[in-house]
């Protein structure tokens, strides 16, 4: 081998190598907000239709001919983009990506959009439709007066079971720390729903911060582990309807598409309470067409064309005009309900502690 | 030349293949299956086939993945069989270190090539699109077709190369007349590993694709959350027939020209 | 074009160095800015703060590496090297007769070859879901089983430990049959006949010519299996249940749910640095063996 480079020059050489990216790194991490204040400003008139819209959306979200019939009415060129984890897109938009003009996240991945910066507020003029919303789903913790999000589908993440296997479930958490279906039952793949799971189990928040409190569920939760068959999340409805699996934590939207496959199907909101959610509607900073945005938001604020979306994906629909359109709603949580249905916050820093417990259940 | 080969071996191999082909016979028979869940068998339909030709998505991601996947098929395995014969055929200082660094790619977990090329992608001010997915692509699949040509070039006799120059031909006539032909398996799996790879990519493609440019494996993915309806059963069968057919047609086709 | 062919000559005779820059220049350089650069911006980030709801925000700090070294995330690291192991081994174990027999297929090679990965270009989540459907408890493998009455209650295959292996082994087997059959596919055949005439039986020729030509093959592929699989772990969440952790799923919660990302590049390049190390050892051993030894 031949003669190996003096240790100076190689020094020399990774320092100047290494300086280039260092520099990078810092200019990444304080990369200014590049705003527009027309957009910031929610009273602020926004510019002429523009002639396209960048989507950026969980796939069969929409029905099918809502985006072409929008497009043709309109005049604009709709692109639909897909992704499959709001953690990712969250990322994905952190990171700097720009060029969608709405965005679909959960409760609280929209509030880290709008604590980062990362949302434009709504121009609540141009939603003439805006009334239609009912009242129970607007003003949330997550974006107050709803300044920057708007209401899409919601849903509740209880349980999904086999009627024919379990005729009486117990309409409690409890069903998974039962022997006698070990093997038959699965919890989601995601640390806040197994967590929140066994937090309202043992009557606490599903945003508790409490190191105890979250100690005692993981307890709870590696408990119930050993009876499961998985951690499976939306993918376990082909189980449900063979058989394999007879309880399953499951979003109800989901359970009625199985249902609609395998009637043997019921839904369990539990005493305890779970998590509902809401998924909303969001303006991205760095939109490009933002007035575009807003004529799709208020298009999908129709009733037929809310009710054909609620239709078409089984999930529920925050607009109380389109619910009286279809046939067999999903039906708004009555109060009694709502006081044990929590939606997820975001968890600030603690997040990485959630995660640590969640690696811990795992890893059991 | 030797005749075949031991009838354990034979039934080894058949049984690989067998292993390998059975979940995509799975695969194909949903697509004819008439419920929207591939759970049982409901009966027979085209239905998935007809509601392909309204499914924009999936054949826009598809166009979106073809493109990608030739491109970068084509870039990565030109870029990594000259690095292979660079490293093979020359010795310098540092290598070693280069040829272990050329690994890297293949260890980094796939959402930390994503993220960091984003962030590439942010700083220098490229617009997100086909152009920086197939880069991206290009990146990952390079030091495969570097690791696969290598493997072949060590096993290869440079005398022929030698012989070639004696005679009198100059560098590129003995590079296309002599070293490609050799290579040319190694090239060509290469080459099969790279398109593969980047056909079916989703976590560094998801980062990177901006609007308009979603790859299939995005359209897929993201039809988890809900139910993977079986018109992308229909389309993978589509992929698979078309395929089949084209490598056949060109096997033929190489053939006739053999002669 | 002729005139453009004598300049390009005239410049590689005249810097000997200029062949090996025109050959490694493109790649390299293509690799520094697209990858190499990249990775140092994200190396760049694991040592600094976490930001409050992801990214990261200005300062140094070594935590993210020493939050690693505990033992739940060592264990998982263990694991993952051990699952990457066995995986290498049956794919080689499987692997190298095919790559061997397509290799002696003659005018079959090309289709044979296309056959190995042609089930790739489909979809993986289709087809890791069809896995599912042979595998599950009322999958198809457990009802023909029942049927031809080999056993009498459903085999718990899916879920478990064999079906993750399963997965992985169907993911990888191209990678480790693609570099093989390159090196064993210029097999001199005169090679094999002299051998055979001069009386090795068939056990011996292998032994002493077949696999000898085919090892720089055998190392590819076992690197090219060995190392994405250390990063892998969509199929052990989809066929093992998610019940356990690899280092890949580590590194993807840490940028996705935990918005940890100077942890999970601290994680990466653990991983990395140790996977360098031994590529590194495996280099030197291989350039300091003699000649002849291959």
């Amino acid at each position: 081998m031949t003669a190996r480079l003096g240790r100076r020059e190689f020094l020399r050489r990774a320092t100047a190598l290494l300086s280039l990216p260092a520099a990078t790194a810092l200019l990444a991490a304080c990369r200014p907000g590049g705003h527009d204040p027309l957009l910031d400003d929610p009273t602020a008139a926004l510019g002429p239709l523009e002639r396209e819209l960048a989507i950026y959306i969980w796939s069969d979200y929409v029905a099918p001919d809502t985006i072409p019939n929008f497009a043709k009415e309109f005049g604009i060129k709709v692109t639909m983009d897909f992704y499959d984890s709001n953690e990712e897109m969250l990322a994905k938009l952190q990171a700097g990506a720009r060029g969608y003009d709405i965005v679909v996240p959960s409760s609280y991945i929209a509030e880290v959009l709008i604590a980062t910066d990362l949302a434009v507020p709504i121009h609540k003029q141009y939603l003439t439709n805006w009334s239609n919303l009912a009242p129970i789903f607007l003003d949330r913790v997550f974006d107050p007066g709803n300044r920057f999000t708007m209401p899409w589908m919601w849903g509740v993440t209880g349980f999904a079971y086999r009627r024919d296997r379990i005729p009486n479930p117990p309409p409690s958490w409890e069903i998974f720390l039962d022997r006698r279906y070990r093997g038959k039952m699965t919890q989601m793949d995601d640390g806040r729903d197994v967590l929140g799971s066994w937090l309202r189990y043992g009557g606490h928040s599903l945003n508790t911060t409490d190191r105890a409190q979250l100690e005692a569920a993981k307890v709870d939760a590696i408990e119930a582990k050993k009876n499961l068959k998985a951690y499976i999340s939306a993918p376990v409805k082909g189980q449900l309807i063979s058989g394999d699996v007879w309880v399953a934590q499951l979003w109800n939207g989901d359970a009625e598409q199985a249902r609609m496959e395998q009637p043997e199907l019921g839904y369990v909101v539990p005493k305890e309470g779970c998590t509902i959610w809401l998924d909303s509607l969001v303006i991205p900073s760095g939109a490009r067409h933002p007035r575009a945005a807003h004529e799709f938001m208020n298009y999908v604020l129709r009733p037929p064309v809310e009710a054909a979306i609620s239709v078409a994906t089984g999930y529920g629909t925050p607009n109380r005009e389109a619910i009286k359109l279809i046939e067999h709603p999903v039906p708004y949580p009555t109060g009694e309900e709502l006081t044990r249905l929590e939606y997820q916050r975001d968890l600030g820093r603690d997040t990485a502690t959630w995660d640590q417990l969640w690696t811990e259940i795992k890893a059991s | 030349m030797r005749r075949g080969l031991p009838r354990w071996l034979v039934a080894l191999v058949a049984a690989v293949y067998v292993f390998l082909h059975l979940p995509i016979l799975v695969l194909v028979v949903f697509s004819f299956n008439a419920s929207k869940f591939s759970v049982e068998w409901t009966g027979f339909s085209l239905e998935w086939y007809r509601r392909l030709l309204e499914r924009d998505d999936i054949l826009h991601g598809l166009r979106a993945s073809l493109i990608v996947g030739v491109a970068a098929t084509l870039i990565s395995t030109l870029l990594g069989t000259f690095i292979a014969l660079g490293l093979a055929r020359h010795k310098f200082r540092g290598r070693r270190v280069l040829e272990a660094l050329l690994y890297v790619p293949i260890v980094t977990p796939e959402i930390v090539t994503g993220i960091s090329l984003l962030i590439l992608y942010v700083l220098l001010g490229f617009p997100l699109g086909i152009a920086t997915i197939t880069i991206a692509h290009i990146a990952f699949c390079i030091s495969f077709v570097v690791v696969v040509v290598l493997a072949r070039i060590e096993g290869m006799d440079e005398s022929l190369e030698e012989a070639s120059l004696i005679l009198g031909a100059d560098e590129i006539t003995t590079f296309w007349k002599v070293t490609v032909p050799q290579l040319w398996p190694g090239i060509l799996s290469g080459a099969l590993l790279a398109f593969t790879m980047s056909f079916d990519d989703f976590v560094i493609t998801s980062f990177v694709a901006g609007p308009g440019s979603s790859t299939l494996p995005l359209v897929v993915y993201s039809m988890v959350r809900r139910n993977i309806e079986p018109s992308i059963n229909a389309i993978s069968t589509l992929i698979l027939v078309m395929t089949t057919l084209l490598i056949y047609v060109a096997d033929r086709f190489g053939r006739e020209r053999a002669r | 074009m002729p005139l453009l062919r004598e300049r390009v000559l005239g410049w590689l005779h005249r810097r000997p160095e200029a062949q090996a820059w025109s050959l490694l220049g493109p790649g390299i350089g293509f690799l520094v800015v697209f990858f190499l650069i990249p990775l140092l911006i994200m190396f760049a980030y694991s040592v600094m703060p976490r930001g409050e709801y992801g990214g990261v925000e200005r300062g140094f700090t070594l935590e993210a590496y020493q939050r690693f070294f505990v033992p739940i995330y060592l264990t998982i690291l263990i694991r993952t090297f051990v699952v990457a192991i066995i995986c290498t081994v049956i794919c080689l174990a499987l692997g190298y007769p095919v790559a061997y027999a397509v290799a002696r297929s003659g005018r079959w090679k090309n289709l044979l070859l296309f056959l190995v990965v042609l089930p790739f270009w489909t979809s993986f989540l289709v087809r890791t879901f069809a896995m599912i459907f042979l595998m599950r408890d009322t999958g198809l493998i457990n009802t023909w089983l029942l049927k031809l009455g080999f056993i009498r209650e459903p085999l718990t295959i899916l879920y478990t430990p064999f079906s993750v292996m399963a997965g992985l082994v169907y993911g990888f087997l191209p990678f480790m049959i693609l570099p093989i059959y390159a090196s064993l596919e210029k097999l001199d055949n005169s090679l094999l006949e002299a051998a055979e005439v001069l009386g090795a039986r068939p056990a011996a020729r292998f032994r002493q010519v077949t696999l000898p030509l085919s090892l720089p093959g055998v190392v590819a592929g076992c690197l090219l299996v060995f190392i994405p699989a250390l990063g892998s772990f969509l199929t052990s969440d989809l066929l093992g249940g998610a019940k356990q952790l690899m280092i890949g799923n580590l590194v993807q919660n840490q940028f996705a749910s935990a918005r940890n990302w100077p942890f999970g590049s601290a994680a990466s390049f653990i991983l990395m640095a140790l996977v360098l190390a031994a590529v590194l050892v495996y280099l030197r051993i291989r350039d300091d063996a003699p000649e002849g030894a291959r």
